[in-house]
């Protein structure tokens, strides 16, 4: 089982390339009642301790792929699913030191069999203090 | 014998796994879902593709032998799928009528597979009178013949706060009788006849509330019965007494009795606090005693 909030503790952990630290991860789960294609999905901002990383600076992995936020634009037939948390590795150099997070992810996501505006309002902002160990 | 038979002709009920959407993945499996549907006799079933199926629009062998397993151990009758034409899955455009075929091509197979015969067929829409896109009746057209092949009947919703009385109504059955299909048909959702709201301060402060429209008279689903494959039991708030307190149910059960309409009537949650553990799986159960009452079971 997952855990409630959308922002999931388990899996905040820094990433390591070739010895150095490049950057941190976190897994989301998806809060909508349905599971969305890839391309519905409008790029996601993460905000750490204040400072927002955007654009190619994040990326998502799917069922153990990994797509740049471009990418996804364009990949209308690989879906993100309830029960499968996404992965969101943020390039951060040195990443985040041990101890409390603030953690801030935003995205939105289309739905065509609701009136076109609601394309950028459903989704948003979710917040959470996370510890990294 | 015969007579037997017609005179046990009366909805049947079930229960749309979308009310549980508050507790999926977090305090509930799909076979915790099976298992609460089994304990309320709610046998017709109602999934939702992009929500319910692991692995979506590929499952593994693994999922499937696990599905087969807990329909039989269960005893669910798979009836409706749920599933979406995304008209806008790419930003700045619509999708081809070729795209949105294939799209329910992928679904059809699929639900055969399940066990599914109804589909809730969710169409894009291009305004806020949701009227569906404009392409709508060449791309079904094209999938009739496949709806046949794997025995599919695709039904658009019809939900608040479309009225019966409407065009798109109108149209849709226009599209039924003039094609003579036996593969496309009407969804209701009973929230088309809603006549009482509940307060505004009973609604969480992230939750949508539907906004107030118009309503049908319940009558008005009596001509389009024979189109109609399957219903969404909308409800917003049983009471303690085992009330609706928005929704004209008596009536509805009954005028579906009186004309013998024999398809599922399935659960859909739609109240306050589904995010709340336990507080949705508690309305539908008290749904299921209101609809057994006035069944008569």
């Amino acid at each position: 089982m997952l855990e409630k909030p959308c922002i999931q503790s388990r899996g905040f952990k820094n990433v390591v390339r070739d010895g150095e630290i490049v950057g941190f991860q976190v897994n989301i789960r998806s809060l909508y009642y349905r599971g969305l294609w890839l391309s519905q999905l409008r790029p996601a901002t993460v905000t750490v301790n204040g400072e927002t990383f955007l654009g190619e600076q994040i990326t998502w992995t799917i069922n153990g792929v990994t797509y740049t936020q471009a990418e996804m634009a364009e990949i209308g037939d690989v879906h993100w699913g309830l029960l499968e948390p996404a992965t969101l590795t943020v390039a951060k150099e040195g990443g985040l030191e041990s101890g409390s997070h603030e953690i801030e992810v935003n995205y939105t996501y289309s739905c065509s069999y609701f009136p076109p505006v609601a394309d950028t309002v459903l989704g948003g902002a979710q917040k959470r203090t996370l510890i990294m160990v | 014998m015969t007579n037997q038979v017609e005179i046990n002709r009366k909805p049947k009920r079930g229960v749309s796994l979308y009310s549980y959407a508050g507790e999926y993945g977090v305090t509930m499996s799909l076979e915790d879902m099976f298992a609460e549907m089994h304990d309320m006799g709610a046998k017709g079933l109602e999934i939702l593709a992009n929500s319910h199926i692991e692995g979506y629009p590929n499952p593994s062998e693994e999922w499937l032998e696990n599905w087969d397993r807990l329909i039989k151990k269960y005893d669910i009758v798979p009836v409706e799928y749920g599933h979406w034409v995304d008209s806008r899955l790419y930003q700045g455009r619509h999708l081809t009528p070729e795209e949105s075929y294939e799209m329910l091509v992928r679904d059809f197979k699929l639900a055969n597979r399940l066990g599914f015969t109804v589909l809730r067929t969710k169409l894009g829409v291009i305004d806020d009178d949701l009227t569906p896109v404009e392409n709508w009746r060449e791309f079904i057209k094209m999938a009739l013949p496949m709806a046949e092949k794997y025995n599919v009947r695709m039904c658009p919703e019809i939900h608040a706060p479309t009225l019966l009385k409407s065009k798109m109504v109108d149209d849709y059955v226009e599209f039924i009788e003039e094609t003579g299909t036996k593969h496309f048909g009407l969804n209701i959702d009973f929230g088309v006849f809603t006549t009482q709201t509940i307060p505004a301060s009973e609604w969480g402060p992230n939750e949508f509330i539907m906004p107030e429209s118009d309503h049908s008279p319940v009558e008005d689903i009596i001509p389009l019965l024979p189109y109609v494959y399957c219903c969404h039991a909308k409800f917003v708030k049983m009471s303690d007494d085992f009330q609706e307190m928005t929704i004209p149910y008596k009536k509805i059960i009954n005028t579906l009795i009186e004309h013998k309409w024999d398809g599922y009537m399935v659960s859909e949650y739609e109240g306050p606090k589904k995010d709340v553990s336990g507080y949705a799986v508690e309305q539908v159960r008290k749904h299921h005693v209101m609809m057994k009452k006035i069944l008569g079971e």
